[in-house]
Order: structure tokens, then C-alpha cells, then sequence
């Protein structure tokens, strides 16, 4: 069954400094742990394409070498 | 009757005035920056004048214009740009306080080709900082937020504040700002303008702070169409096979006659129906179009739109915390509210669902295309709502997030938003004009046409 609560403080702590996250300040860490409620419903309510054929959308744009190449 | 002392209302017109010599560059800088000084106060447009700097520039076009050495309409035009565009001379902040003092050493692309045109940059414009936000104002960055010229109560729709607020108000003649999902558009709903994106890749983005890499487009906000295809005539790269097609500007005398025009007005999905001002305003620009011998076909999204903006809710969070994450690392407290937990989120989705929703967004683009494929253009919603209350947080992310344009950046297609009248409070109301790839004459074509027969462009806020 799908977990929907909110992660603890200290759960949402520990995810942030595995990910080098580390100066939230502590009012940043509880809206974070409602975040990620939000986060997760939103990657779940995401429609998904049937087809395994369907690539992504291309980020980078081949036409013009000045996107994405360089960090623009 | 328009106060002598006020810039002329449109580059076309000021540029006519240029040529004939009825003005010069350096009294359209000082009719500007003494617009500036009048007024910004009240809808704080700007985060930097380059006062100096532009006068110089203005007095070089004089000389240049004087000497026979035209560069075309933008010679001698005062213009601004968000400030997430860079320029030599001046500060690039963003709106933020992670970027004060930040001076870059190289015009963004834009800037560099429309002040080789002898546009006179006379600044930098307000933005919600890093040109991002989540539709509320929380008052906690370093510079004040625009103002609506219509109502100072009001909000100018963002990210490009301070575009929006310039152009009616008369502090620029035209604005260049950033689109990701809505940010040249929402505040030319907003404000009365029209704001323009063209097929991404065809307005350079080098020198703009990123925000998304797959959606963010730039685009400019003027008084009219015509004027939004003089300042892409002068930017847009054109490959070497469409040099000889005629200029956009040129396009937008055309007449519309015998095009086949889609009005799409569904499905909104868990959207609301658009404010009734903006609804009836919507028919009686069908009956204009109609009138002007365009025949109209109701076509409907292939999706909901509230489904698309879902899409976008994800690809951009998450892209921007890969572009900010050092930000967000090392200075999480010098953010205000909206970036921060724009970048808070976007660390939080899984790439799995990242790539899930890139895969919706090219299914959603092709069917899209081929809607439009079958038609000139299609007509639709911007913004179901017209400019909120500023600070009003339930209004503010409703007129951000409740509108049609969030497909268009998905799909990747040239958009424009342009003013369709004004609600009984006297705020400006809007629709949505889309074409085919690579087809932004047709945009400004259609968008001309509604202008000449309809009285809109003979209003102006009174500050």
C-alpha cells in the first residue's frame, strides 16, 4: 500500500544531508517533509505513455549549438 | 490628446519620427528617463537605470542617423530587458539577493543584437528573482515587486515584472523578457501588451540566467504586434534558407481573409471557466476575425490543460534544481520563499518520474502539432483571469497557473498574448494566438489584424 504521509523531520533531515543539502534551516526542513507529500502525489498523478517506444522530448536542442551546450 | 512630453506610443511611430527627423534619439532617452523618474516610484519597473550609459548610446545614434548611417527601425529606440538577461555596464542581480553586485562581462545574445541594431538600453527590469515563482508575492526580495500601470493594487503578472509594468507605462518602448511556462505572456495579459514567444531555438538564450533548459524561451513585450515584429526582425536567427522570406514586419499588413482559423476552448480539466469579461471579450474577437474573412473551426486540446500544466509543474522544479543547486547548498537562507521551495521540490522528484514526464510532454506536442498542422492559427484562452490583487495569494496563483498557456511551451510552437479589451474595472483582458513551427508571421499577421479593427491600442494607463 502507497505510504502518503509526510516524512519526519529527522527522515527529510537525513535525505537532505545524503544529498549535500546541509543549511536548510530548521522551518525550511519541515516545509520540505510537506514538499515531498506533494512531490511524490505529483509524480504519482503524472500520466505515464503506454508505449515503451515513446522517447523523451529532447532538452538539448540539436538546431542550435548555443542551447545546452554551454549552460544556456 | 497624448502629452508632447511623453515618448510617442509605438517604435513604429518613433522610429518614423526618428527618420524624418521630427525627434531625436537623445529626447526620446530624456522623455524616457524623465517618465522614469515621474512614475517608477509607483510601479517600480526597474532594478537599475543605466542613465549615463543610455544618453551616451543615444547622442552615438544621432550622430550615426545624422551622418546617413541608418540601422533600421530600433535606431535610437530606449528598450529594457528583465534582469536575467546580461549586460556589460550593468548589474545582473535577477531580482535576487544571491546575485548583488554580480556584474557580467558579456551582452546576453539579445542585448548584443538589438544594441547593434541601435536600440538604447536604458536598464534593467524587475523579475521575480532567478525569473521563477510559484504565482505569489511574499515580499521578501531585495527589491520591491512591479506594479500594474492599470492599478497599482494589481499584479503585473510575472516573471517579467517589470516588462510588463514598463511598456504601458511609457518608462521603456519595448521590453525583453523570459518565458518558461507563461513568463512573457502572463504579464502581457496582465498589462494590456502584447508578449511574444517564438519557436524556441530561434531567439538566441545565451547570456539569460536559465531556469528550465527544455521550456525556457525569451521574448519580447511591446504596445503592438507590429512593433513585436520589428524587435524579432532584429533578433530572430533566420537559417540560410529562410533569409529570403519577407520580414515579419512586412507580415503584419497582410490581410487574414480566407485563412482557417481553430478556436480551441477545451478541455480545461480541473481549471475554472475563464472571468466572464474575458469570455465575452473572446467571442466578439471571433466575430472581428470572422469578419475580416477568417472562417473558424472549434478544435479542442487533445488533453486537458490542467494535465499539461502538471507536466511543467514537474520538468521545472526539477531542472531548476539542477541549474541552482549550489544555491540551494551553500545559501538556502538568502532565497526568498518561492525559489526556495521551487528548489526544495525539484530536489525531491525522482528521475524516474522526470523522464516519465518528458515522455507526456512529447506525446503531447505531437498531438498538438498535428492540431495545428490542419489550420493557419488557432485562438485561444492566455490567462483565464484578469490581473490579481498584489499580495492576494488565492488570486495571484490563480491567474498564474489557471491558464491555456502552458501546452504552447510544451508543444514548442510560436504564442502570442495581446490585449482584447478592458473588464469593467478598467483591467486589460486578453486571448492567446498559436501558429506552426517556425511561422511567427502568421502570430503577428493575425494578431495586426485584430488590432487594426478594434480600438484597444488607443488606451493607455494614466499614472
Amino acid at each position: 500500500m502507497t505510504d502518503t504521509s509526510a516524512p519526519t523531520r529527522q527522515e527529510i533531515e537525513r535525505w537532505a544531508r545524503r544529498h549535500g543539502i546541509e543549511k536548510l534551516h530548521p522551518e525550511h526542513l519541515d516545509r520540505m517533509s510537506e514538499l515531498a507529500v506533494y512531490v511524490a502525489d505529483l509524480g504519482r498523478s503524472l500520466r505515464r505513455v503506454a508505449s515503451k517506444d515513446d522517447r523523451p522530448a529532447a532538452i538539448f536542442r540539436p538546431l542550435d549549438g548555443r542551447h545546452g551546450q554551454d549552460g544556456h | 490628446m497624448r502629452d508632447p512630453s511623453q515618448p510617442p506610443r509605438s517604435i513604429a511611430d518613433a522610429s518614423a519620427a526618428l527618420m524624418a527627423g521630427r525627434v531625436t534619439s537623445v529626447e526620446l532617452v530624456e522623455r524616457t528617463l524623465a517618465r522614469i523618474n515621474a512614475v517608477d516610484d509607483k510601479i517600480r519597473s526597474y532594478i537599475h537605470v543605466a542613465h549615463d550609459r543610455a544618453l551616451a548610446d543615444a547622442r552615438q545614434a544621432d550622430e550615426e542617423m545624422a551622418a546617413g548611417a541608418s540601422r533600421g527601425p530600433l535606431h535610437g529606440i530606449p528598450f529594457a530587458v528583465k534582469d536575467n538577461y546580461d549586460a556589460v555596464g550593468m548589474p545582473a542581480t535577477a531580482g535576487s539577493a544571491l546575485r548583488l553586485g554580480h556584474m557580467p562581462v558579456r551582452d546576453a545574445d539579445l542585448v548584443a543584437k538589438l544594441r547593434s541594431a541601435g536600440a538604447v538600453l536604458l536598464g534593467k527590469l524587475s523579475t521575480w528573482e532567478y525569473g521563477t515563482g510559484n504565482g505569489g508575492e511574499y515580499f521578501d526580495l531585495p527589491f520591491p515587486p512591479a506594479r500594474n500601470p492599470w492599478d497599482i493594487t494589481r499584479f503585473t503578472g510575472g516573471s517579467s515584472t517589470g516588462a510588463g509594468a514598463a511598456v504601458p507605462a511609457g518608462t521603456a518602448m519595448f521590453a525583453m523578457g523570459s518565458d518558461t511556462t507563461g513568463s512573457v505572456r502572463l504579464p502581457a495579459a496582465a498589462c494590456g501588451l502584447v508578449g511574444i514567444i517564438a519557436t524556441p531555438g530561434r531567439l538566441s538564450l545565451k547570456g539569460i540566467l536559465p531556469n528550465c533548459y527544455s521550456l525556457d524561451v525569451p521574448g519580447p513585450l511591446t504596445w503592438t504586434a507590429e512593433d513585436a515584429a520589428i524587435v524579432l526582425d532584429a533578433t530572430i536567427d533566420r537559417p540560410a534558407s529562410r533569409r529570403r522570406e519577407i520580414s515579419l514586419r512586412r507580415a503584419t499588413g497582410l490581410p487574414i481573409r480566407g485563412l482557417r482559423i481553430g478556436v480551441m476552448c477545451e478541455p480545461l480539466g480541473r481549471f475554472p471557466a475563464p472571468d466572464a469579461a474575458i469570455a465575452t471579450a473572446f467571442e466578439a474577437g471571433l466575430k472581428v476575425l470572422e469578419a475580416a474573412g477568417a472562417s473558424l473551426h472549434d478544435v479542442r486540446l487533445p488533453l486537458p490543460v490542467s494535465d499539461c500544466f502538471d507536466v511543467t509543474r514537474v520538468l521545472g522544479p526539477a531542472e531548476s534544481a539542477s541549474i541552482h543547486e549550489a544555491e540551494l547548498r551553500e545559501r538556502p537562507q538568502d532565497m526568498g520563499f518561492a525559489l526556495r521551495d521551487k528548489l526544495m521540490a525539484g530536489s525531491l522528484v525522482r528521475a524516474v518520474d522526470y523522464i516519465a514526464a518528458q515522455r507526456q510532454r512529447l506525446v503531447i506536442a505531437n498531438a498538438i502539432d498535428a492540431l495545428i498542422r490542419d489550420h493557419d492559427a488557432i485562438v485561444t484562452w492566455g490567462s483565464l483571469h484578469v490581473a490579481p490583487r498584489l499580495g492576494v495569494e488565492p488570486e495571484m496563483t490563480a491567474f498564474t497557473v489557471e491558464t491555456m498557456l502552458t501546452p504552447f511551451n510544451l508543444s514548442a510552437h510560436p504564442a502570442l498574448v495581446q490585449c482584447t479589451g478592458f473588464s469593467p474595472d478598467g483591467l486589460p483582458l486578453n486571448w492567446q494566438i498559436v501558429a506552426n513551427r517556425g511561422d511567427e508571421a502568421m502570430v503577428l499577421r493575425m494578431a495586426a489584424a485584430y488590432e487594426r479593427d478594434t480600438p484597444w491600442r488607443d488606451h493607455r494607463p494614466v499614472l
